[in-house]
C-alpha cells in the first residue's frame, strides 16, 4: 500500500537527473573536430599556412594542457581547432606543486604541462614526463641558441621541455621615497622602509632571495649557520613588509597607490605600475644576484593524446603568437624569430627594456624549483611569520 | 518515520513494533556512502601520510613523528593555533550578535514572501569571486580609497589612515563579513519556526521584553545558535585565504602556516598540523556535547 | 500563504515598540548596504579603462566586456561553475536532508560521535581535502577526472552544512502534529510531503543557498578534482603571474545581472502568474460544483 516516499523520490529522480546531465556535460567536453568553416584568425596567422604540416596527418581531436594563463592565448586556440582540427582542453594552475601533485595522480590524463625551470628535471625525475628530440619541431629553429641547449632540461633521452618564458625577480622601488636608489638585497632590512615593502607569498622563493643577500654559498641548501642567519634576517625583514601577495595584481597596486615603495617583481613592473597610473618606478638587479624562472612545456607520460602535442607546439609557438603573448603579458620569450618581429612592429624599444634579445641574462638567476632543503626552509619561515 | 500507520489503533512510538534499528537509519545511507568513501577513505591515505617522511617530493613509508612533533618542539604552532582559537571565538561571537537581530527582524516583521528574497539579496554577492569583493573592499579602505579620500577631502585627517589594512583587524572586518550569512541562514532557519505567542504568555506571566527574549526566546531556538556558531567557528580554524589577501604579515592564522607546506609539496608536514587543529575541535566537540545535542528527547504518551 | 499576521499586534504595546521596530529596520537595511558595498565597486572597476582593478580609476569603457564575451574559454568556465554549483546544491540538498531525519529520531547509539563524523570535513584546510581526493579517486582508484568529481568534491564540504543545519530545525519538531495527519488518516509518504517537509522548507532552502555558495567560489578543492576544464574561480585564481584584469568584473557583474533576472522572474513574474492561473482554476472549480 506503501505509495512510497513521493517527494524523496522526486527528489532523487532530479538528483539523478542533474548527475546524469553533468555526465552526459562531460564527455561532450571531450568534442571531436568542428572545422569550423572561415573563423577568421587575428594577422598572425596568414604567414603560416606555408609551413610544412605534418599535423595533416594527425586525426582531430582533443588535447588536455596545463599550464598558466600566460601560456595560451584563446585565438591561436581557435587557430589551432580550425587548422588542425586539435581542440585544446585548458586547465589552469598557479603553483607548480599543485600542478606536480596532481600530474602525479592522474598520469596520462593531462597531456602537456608547463612548469618552472628547476621543476622540470623534477617531473622528468619522478617519471612523468618524456623527454623528447627538440629538433624535430620545425618551429624549435625560431628559438635562441641558447634555449636549446639548457642543460637542465637536457636529459641523455633528449631534451626536456619546449622552452618558452623567463624572469628574473627584480627589486622594484619608488625613486620618489627611497633613496639612495637600492643596489643590494640589503634594502630590504632598512628600517627606513617600515611596513613599505611586498613581495610574492611562496616562502621558498623568499628563502632564495634570502640566501642571496646573506651569501650562502648554495641557495638550496644553505647550512644550519647559514639558516640562522637567514632567520634573523626574516625577523629583521618581517616589520618592513606590508603584505606577501598571492596576485600580482596587488603589488601593482600597492606601488601604483603609494602604499609600498619596494617590491620583489617579475620584469615589466614599471610599465604596469605606469598603466595602473601610478607614479614612475624603476626595476634593478641586486648585485648579489637573484632568482627567477624560466619555463617550458613538458610531455607527460603515457599521455593519451601525445601526438597532438608537436602539431600544436608547431602552430601556437610560433613568433607571430610569441610576439603577441609578449605584448600581452610583457615578459620576454625565448622566440628569437618573435623578437624580429616586435622590431618590425614598432616595439624595439619595449622589447629591450624587457631584456628580450639578451636571454643568456637567464642563466645569471638562481632558478626557481624544489629540492634542498625546503622543510627547514618552510619551518624556518613559518617561525619568523607565524603569529 | 515514526508516524502511524492510518488504520492501526492511536498508540504512541514506544508501544509499537519496533523495527529493526537499523532499517530505520537507511536515509542516512546515502550520506555515509558520502562521508565514507569521498571522505574517510581519502583521509586516512593522507594519515598515514602524516606520519612518513618526505624525501625529494616523494612521500616514502618511513614512520616518523618528527610531523607532529614539530607542532610542540616549535613554538610557532601553538602561538599561531592560539591566536586562530581567538580570532575565531570573535569572530563567531560578533557574527551572531549582527546576525540574531537581522534574522529576528526577518522572521518578525517582514513578510515570509519578502523573507525568500532578503535571504536571496543576502546571500547573492556571495556568489561572486571572493577575490574580485576582497580587491573592493581594498579599494574603499586602502590607503587611496574611498574612505581615506573622503575623511582626507572632509578635512578629518590629513594622511591617508593605515588602520585598516594588512593587520588583524582587517581580518577580523572580513571574516565577519564573509562568514556572516552563514549565521544569519543557519539562525533564521530556527527562529522561523519560533512561535511568537510564547512571548504573550511570557507578558501574560508578567516578563518584560527582553526578559521574554533572555528566557524564552533563546533557549527555544538553542539549536539554531549551536549549529551558527559551528558553521562560523569551525571553518576559520581551515581559513587561509582572508588572512593572506588582508592580513599582511600581522594577520596570519594557522592555515597558512599549513599551507606553506602543502606548497612546497611536504604533505606529511602539513597534514599533521591539519590533524592536530582537527583533534582539538574534535575535542571541543566532545566537551561541549551537551550543549550541542540534536537528538529529540523522545516523550512518551 | 498569507502574510505573517502579527498576533503581537493586540498585546499591549511598550513604549519602545516603536523605535526598536525602527532600529531593526535601520540595522537591516545598513547591513544589506554592507553586504553590497563591494559589489558596487565591483561593477564600477567592470567599466575601467586600463589593465588595473582598483585606484585610481579610468574609463568608463566597456572594452572588458566586450573581451569577456568574446573568450569562448572563459564563458566555458563560468558554465561548468554554474553546472556544477547547481548539481551540488541538490545533491547535497537531498543527501543531507535524508540524513538528517535519522540523525534526530533515530534513537542511535552515539549520536555525538556521528555528529562530529559529519562536522569533520569542514574542520580541514581545503588543500588537504583536495589532495586527499586526488591521491585517492585518481591516484588509487584511477578515475577519470572531470566535472563530475568535481561535484564528488563539493559534495563532501557542503553536504555537512546541509546536514546540521536540518537538523537543527528538525530538533524540537513537534512530532504531535504527524500523529494528527495520521489519525486524519495520512499515510507516512503524505505525511511527509504535506506536513513536515513544508515545515521544515526554511532549513532545506537555507542548507541549499549555503551550498552553492560554498561551491560557485571554490578553487582549490575544485583545482585538484577537475579534468581538463575549467570553472571561473579556476580561471580567477590562477591568474597569478600576471594579475586579474577587469574582464573577470565584467564577468561576474554579467552573472549577477543575470542572477537578479533570474530572481526577479521566480520571485515576482511566476508567482503572479501563477496565481491567475490557480485563481482560474479556482473558478472553474466552484463553477463546477455549482453545477453538480
Amino acid at each position: 500500500m506503501t505509495r512510497g516516499y513521493r517527494r524523496r523520490d522526486f527528489l532523487k529522480l532530479s538528483a539523478a537527473t542533474g548527475a546524469g546531465a553533468l555526465v552526459a556535460a562531460c564527455s561532450s567536453n571531450t568534442p571531436a573536430a568542428s572545422p569550423g568553416g572561415g573563423a577568421s584568425p587575428s594577422a598572425p596567422a596568414a604567414s603560416m599556412s606555408a609551413g610544412a604540416s605534418p599535423s595533416s596527418a594527425v586525426a582531430a581531436g582533443p588535447l588536455n594542457f596545463l599550464t598558466w594563463s600566460d601560456h595560451w592565448n584563446k585565438d591561436a586556440l581557435t587557430q589551432v581547432k580550425d587548422m588542425d582540427g586539435i581542440v585544446v582542453n585548458v586547465s589552469e594552475l598557479s603553483d607548480n606543486a599543485d600542478g606536480f601533485a596532481k600530474v602525479k595522480q592522474v598520469g596520462g590524463q593531462i597531456d602537456m604541462v608547463s612548469g618552472d625551470a628547476l621543476w622540470v628535471p623534477e617531473y622528468h625525475k619522478n617519471a612523468l614526463t618524456d623527454a623528447f628530440d627538440l629538433n624535430s619541431l620545425q618551429v624549435s629553429q625560431q628559438l635562441y641558441p641558447i634555449a636549446r641547449s639548457f642543460e637542465f632540461f637536457t636529459a641523455s633521452e633528449g631534451y626536456l621541455a619546449y622552452p618558452w618564458g623567463w624572469s628574473p625577480i627584480q627589486l622594484v622601488y619608488n625613486p620618489a621615497n627611497v633613496s639612495p636608489a637600492p643596489d643590494s638585497w640589503q634594502a630590504l632590512v632598512d628600517p627606513k622602509y617600515k611596513s613599505r615593502i611586498v613581495m610574492e607569498n611562496q616562502p621558498v622563493d623568499i628563502m632564495l632571495l634570502v640566501a642571496k643577500a646573506i651569501g650562502a654559498k648554495d641557495g638550496y641548501n644553505m647550512t644550519d649557520d647559514e639558516l640562522a642567519q637567514a632567520k634573523s634576517f626574516l625577523e629583521k625583514m618581517k616589520p618592513n613588509i606590508l603584505k606577501l601577495v598571492a596576485q600580482n595584481t596587488e603589488t601593482i597596486s600597492a606601488l601604483a597607490d603609494g602604499s609600498a615603495w619596494i617590491a620583489t617583481q617579475n620584469l615589466g613592473a614599471p610599465d604596469r605600475v605606469k598603466d595602473a597610473g601610478g607614479p614612475p618606478v624603476d626595476a634593478v638587479v641586486p648585485k648579489e644576484g637573484t632568482t627567477g624562472f624560466i619555463d617550458g612545456e613538458m610531455r607527460v607520460t603515457g599521455a593519451e593524446n601525445a601526438d597532438r602535442i608537436s602539431p600544436y607546439l608547431e602552430r601556437a609557438a610560433q613568433a607571430e603568437w610569441a610576439a603577441q603573448n609578449f605584448i600581452d603579458n610583457g615578459r620576454p620569450l625565448f622566440n628569437e624569430a618573435a623578437y624580429k618581429l616586435l622590431v618590425d612592429g614598432g616595439n624595439k624599444e619595449r622589447a629591450d627594456r624587457y631584456l628580450y634579445n639578451t636571454p643568456e641574462v637567464a642563466l645569471q638567476m638562481t632558478l626557481k624549483g624544489p629540492g634542498g632543503r625546503v622543510q627547514e626552509y618552510i619551518d624556518t619561515f613559518n617561525s619568523v611569520f607565524g603569529a | 518515520m515514526t508516524a502511524i500507520r492510518a488504520g492501526e489503533a492511536v498508540v504512541s512510538p514506544a508501544v509499537r513494533p519496533a523495527r529493526a534499528p537499523w532499517l530505520r537509519l537507511w536515509p542516512f545511507v546515502p550520506a555515509a556512502l558520502v562521508l565514507v568513501g569521498l571522505f574517510l577513505l581519502p583521509l586516512a591515505i593522507m594519515v598515514v601520510y602524516s606520519f612518513w617522511a618526505t624525501r625529494d617530493l616523494n612521500v616514502v613509508a618511513e614512520w616518523t613523528l618528527a610531523n607532529y612533533v614539530r607542532f610542540f618542539s616549535n613554538d610557532t604552532y601553538v602561538r599561531t593555533f592560539a591566536k586562530t582559537i581567538g580570532m575565531a571565538v570573535l569572530v563567531t561571537a560578533t557574527a551572531i550578535a549582527i546576525a540574531l537581530p537581522f534574522a529576528y527582524f526577518l522572521v518578525r516583521y517582514v513578510s515570509r514572501r519578502w523573507q525568500r528574497i532578503v535571504l536571496l539579496a543576502v546571500i547573492v554577492p556571495f556568489w561572486t569571486s571572493y577575490l574580485l569583493r576582497v580587491y573592493a573592499w581594498q579599494a574603499i579602505l586602502g590607503e587611496r580609497g574611498a574612505i581615506n579620500q573622503l575623511l582626507m577631502s572632509l578635512g578629518l585627517i590629513h594622511e591617508p589612515s593605515r588602520l585598516f589594512v594588512y593587520n588583524n583587524v582587517a581580518v577580523f572586518i572580513v571574516l565577519v563579513y564573509v562568514y556572516f550569512p552563514f549565521a544569519a541562514l543557519a539562525i533564521y532557519a530556527s527562529l522561523e519556526k519560533f512561535d511568537f505567542n510564547l512571548f504573550r504568555a511570557a507578558q501574560d506571566l508578567g516578563a518584560r521584553p527582553d526578559q521574554a527574549i533572555r528566557h524564552v526566546m533563546i533557549p527555544a531556538i538553542r539549536p539554531g545558535l549551536v549549529t551558527a556558531a559551528i558553521f562560523v567557528f569551525v571553518p576559520i580554524l581551515g581559513e587561509y585565504l582572508t588572512p593572506a589577501l588582508v592580513g599582511g604579515t600581522e594577520g596570519v592564522l594557522i592555515s597558512n602556516l599549513i599551507i606553506n607546506f602543502f606548497r612546497g609539496v611536504q604533505y606529511p608536514a602539513g597534514s599533521a598540523i591539519a590533524f592536530i587543529i582537527a583533534a582539538f575541535v574534535v575535542l571541543l566537540l566532545v566537551v561541549f556535547r551537551r550543549y550541542l545535542r540534536v537528538e529529540d528527547v523522545v516523550t512518551r504518551a | 500563504m498569507p502574510d505573517r499576521i502579527d498576533v503581537l499586534d493586540s498585546m499591549p504595546v511598550s513604549p519602545w515598540a516603536r523605535p526598536v521596530r525602527w532600529a531593526l529596520r535601520l540595522f537591516a537595511v545598513a547591513i544589506l548596504g554592507f553586504l553590497y558595498l563591494p559589489i558596487v565597486f565591483l561593477v564600477l572597476f567592470s567599466f575601467e579603462a586600463d589593465r588595473t582593478v582598483g585606484f585610481p580609476f579610468s574609463g568608463p569603457s566597456l572594452r572588458w566586456y566586450a573581451t569577456a564575451l568574446d573568450n569562448d574559454p572563459l564563458l566555458d568556465a563560468v558554465r561548468n561553475s554554474v553546472v556544477v554549483a547547481i548539481a551540488v546544491a541538490i545533491v547535497a540538498t537531498v543527501v543531507g536532508t535524508m540524513a538528517a531525519f535519522p540523525l534526530v529520531r533515530a534513537r542511535l547509539r552515539y549520536p555525538n560521535a556521528i555528529r562530529i563524523l559529519v562536522t569533520l570535513p569542514i574542520m580541514l584546510p581545503g588543500i588537504l581535502l583536495g589532495v586527499a581526493l586526488v591521491t585517492f579517486l585518481a591516484g588509487l582508484l584511477h578515475l577519470r577526472l572531470s566535472l563530475l568529481t568535481v561535484v564528488a568534491g563539493h559534495l563532501v564540504f557542503t553536504m555537512p552544512f546541509v546536514i546540521l543545519i536540518v537538523a537543527a530545525r528538525l530538533q524540537g519538531f513537534d512530532q504531535a502534529l504527524e500523529w494528527a495527519a495520521a489519525d486524519l488518516g495520512a499515510s507516512p509518504a503524505r505525511t511527509l510531503r504535506h506536513v513536515v517537509l513544508p515545515l521544515i522548507a526554511p532549513a532545506i532552502l537555507a542548507g541549499a543557498l549555503i551550498s552553492v555558495t560554498l561551491s560557485i567560489d571554490e578553487f582549490i578543492v575544485t583545482f585538484f578534482t577537475i579534468g581538463p576544464q575549467l570553472t571561473l574561480p579556476l580561471y580567477i585564481y590562477t591568474q597569478i603571474k600576471f594579475g586579474v584584469t577587469p574582464e573577470v568584473n565584467a564577468v561576474a557583474t554579467l552573472i549577477l545581472v543575470i542572477t537578479g533576472a533570474l530572481f526577479v522572474l521566480g520571485a515576482v513574474v511566476i508567482p503572479r502568474t501563477w496565481r491567475g492561473v490557480r485563481a482560474v482554476r479556482l473558478r472553474r472549480a466552484a463553477r463546477r460544483a455549482e453545477a453538480a
